[in-house]
């Protein structure tokens, strides 16, 4: 079985990019799955909702939204085009963005299953004990959180490893720039490249089974 | 204890349609708020150790407001310094024994001097899901004292203990009382602990407070009625050892000028061991000179009496101590008993049993 630069390429970039996305949407899912599964707020379902809507959306429509979003004439393409000069669209920034979005709702909703199951009785505990709400998040929350979040992780860094919908519409499908696994994988399809596809398919595979086997053995200890 | 600040709650909360509402001073050691459960007892603590805020009202700690809705205070718990003790322990699972208590950042001399009195020393390294139920709620009191707090809220420390480990946790308890200053409101549906442990009382119903005083003298108050029919009243003494004779199988406690003979138990001459008797455990006669076979005749005085439930309760001061005594209305109507009469409390050695193993 011999991998072309083309296949090797893909298979980087999608890992980058998940690997990418998931240090930049961590924190702000932390942030966001506290908030929602922790605090009482005005806002806090249209909160929820804001956040989960890439879920129920169809990845093609948010695909299409951030095109439009982004693009050289858009609201924040148009300003970050003027500014900077940089043009996200069809970049690889823009397969970042798209697969962050999309792969966003799947972390929170891993974060906030998880801490929502840590007792609020425990923090208050902390609380009396001279925690400031910072110390009761790094000690308590977030130790006892921990396979929420994980398993929010390991959601999230799939789903961006195989998103397609958003990628290919923002993104495009330019080989050796934008062109991930799972757009690869299309086109190898469509040209019927049987030999391609077979590798790919497999390749994709054994990465989602080591991600989940690595991920389970070590939450288990 | 002397002058530990007092604390002053006066606050309104309101949950849902129940309401709390208190206004009370806490000046004593040891103040127990009494109450059966959905009285308000555990909203009233959490409200003074800051996880709950009050609708409106003032709580203070000597002159420091820790709440005050007009000024718009609300000190945050951690800035609060006040040991919870929670039913449940609340230890933090992730934690062992030893990082538990020092979670709160004590002080090394303090926190060894609180692993010595709750003699937990040997379960440091271990996790909370290792611990007996009785272990878990000494640690939970080790790491709430440990860091030196201004005053300790129980929150009903005993209620998830069955009751052979509630004798086990009292003496340690009643030792806290001893070797430390901090004063504790404890919160409680039992007269037991209440009588075993507090300076003071606050009957507690229907987030009121329906009366105050010692713990003995709530127990003939018109809402004491409730608690004392639903967990029955143990009296709960701590009687130092005069004398033990092991080949008769007794022990001789003093109680005051007089002696208390239980079942033999080992322990040294002068050790002070803590003590049960049931209320209904206890006979009242006019007579002294009674040829039965109960080993103790004490003598003490009526100082109070009730008559409002199926049964008449007495509380009989036996030198200083004050104990529950539960008995028929007929036979109160027979011996016609009284406030300040003087009558005889008649015991089985072995209705009394010591706390502890």
């Amino acid at each position: 079985m011999r991998i072309t630069p083309a296949e090797v390429a893909a298979l980087s970039l999608s890992i980058k990019v998940a690997l990418l996305s998931l240090v930049i949407i961590l924190p702000p899912g932390l942030l966001v799955g506290w908030l929602l599964a922790k605090r009482t707020f005005p806002g806090k379902a249209f909160l929820n909702t804001f956040v989960m809507w890439p879920l129920v959306l169809p990845p093609i429509v948010s695909g299409y939204l951030l095109l439009i979003l982004l693009g050289k004439h858009g609201f924040i393409g148009g300003f970050i085009h003027q500014v900077f000069g940089i043009e996200i669209v069809f970049s690889q920034l823009a397969v970042v963005i798209a697969v962050s979005i999309i792969s966003f709702p799947l972390l929170v909703r891993g974060i906030v299953t998880g801490m929502e199951a840590v007792p609020q009785e425990l923090e208050n505990a902390a609380r009396t004990l001279g925690a400031s709400p910072l110390k009761v998040f790094w000690t308590i929350t977030f130790p006892l959180a921990y396979r929420g979040i994980i398993g929010g992780t390991i959601l999230g860094f799939s789903k961006s490893l195989g998103e397609f919908g958003a990628t290919i519409m923002v993104a495009g499908n330019i080989p050796g720039k934008t062109q991930t696994m799972a757009l690869a994988i299309f086109s190898a399809v469509h040209l019927g490249e049987d030999a391609s596809v077979y590798r790919l398919v497999f390749i994709s595979t054994v990465v989602a089974f080591i991600a989940l086997w690595l991920t389970e053995r070590f939450t288990l200890r | 204890m002397a002058d530990s600040p007092s604390i002053r709650l006066d606050f309104r909360k309101s949950l849902g349609s129940f309401t709390l509402e208190v206004n009370c001073t806490l000046e004593t050691k040891v103040s127990a708020f009494l109450g059966v459960s959905g009285s308000g007892k555990s909203t009233l603590l959490n409200c003074v150790s800051g996880t709950l805020t009050p609708d409106e009202g003032e709580i203070a700690f000597g002159d420091e407001i820790l709440y005050a809705s007009a000024s718009k205070i609300n000190l945050p718990p951690e800035k609060r310094r006040f040991g919870y003790v929670f039913q449940e322990g609340y230890l933090f699972p992730h934690l062992t024994v030893a990082q538990n208590i020092r979670y709160g950042q004590p002080n090394p001399r303090t926190s060894s001097d609180v692993i010595d009195v709750l003699e937990i020393s040997e379960l440091l390294q271990r996790y909370p899901k290792e611990l007996s139920g009785g272990q878990r709620q000494r640690v939970a009191i080790a790491r709430a004292l440990a860091m030196e707090p201004r005053m300790l809220l129980m929150d009903e420390p005993l209620a998830a203990l069955d009751s052979a480990l509630k004798g086990r946790i009292i003496p340690y308890l009643h030792h806290i009382k001893e070797a430390f200053e901090t004063p504790i409101l404890y919160v409680t549906h039992t007269f037991s602990e209440a009588m075993a442990l507090a300076d003071e009382a606050f009957l507690i119903a229907d987030g009121e407070i329906m009366a105050s005083g010692e713990p003995h003298q709530l127990l003939t108050a018109p809402a004491a009625m409730p608690i004392a029919q639903l967990t029955g009243v143990e009296n709960i003494l701590f009687l130092p050892v005069v004398a033990s004779d092991k080949a008769r199988g007794l022990t001789s406690l003093e109680i005051g000028d007089q002696s208390l003979v239980i079942p033999y138990i080992e322990a040294e001459v002068g050790e002070v061991v803590p003590v049960a008797i049931r209320a209904e455990d206890i006979i009242i006669s006019l007579d002294p000179n009674l040829t039965i076979s109960a080993r103790n005749i004490l003598l003490g005085k009526i100082r109070d009496l009730d008559i409002r439930s199926e049964r008449t309760w007495l509380s009989i001061l036996v030198e200083r101590y004050h104990l529950a005594v539960k008995i028929t209305h007929q036979a109160r109507e027979e011996l016609q008993l009284k406030e300040n009469l003087e009558v005889y409390c008649v015991i089985k050695a072995s209705a009394i049993n010591r706390l502890w193993d």
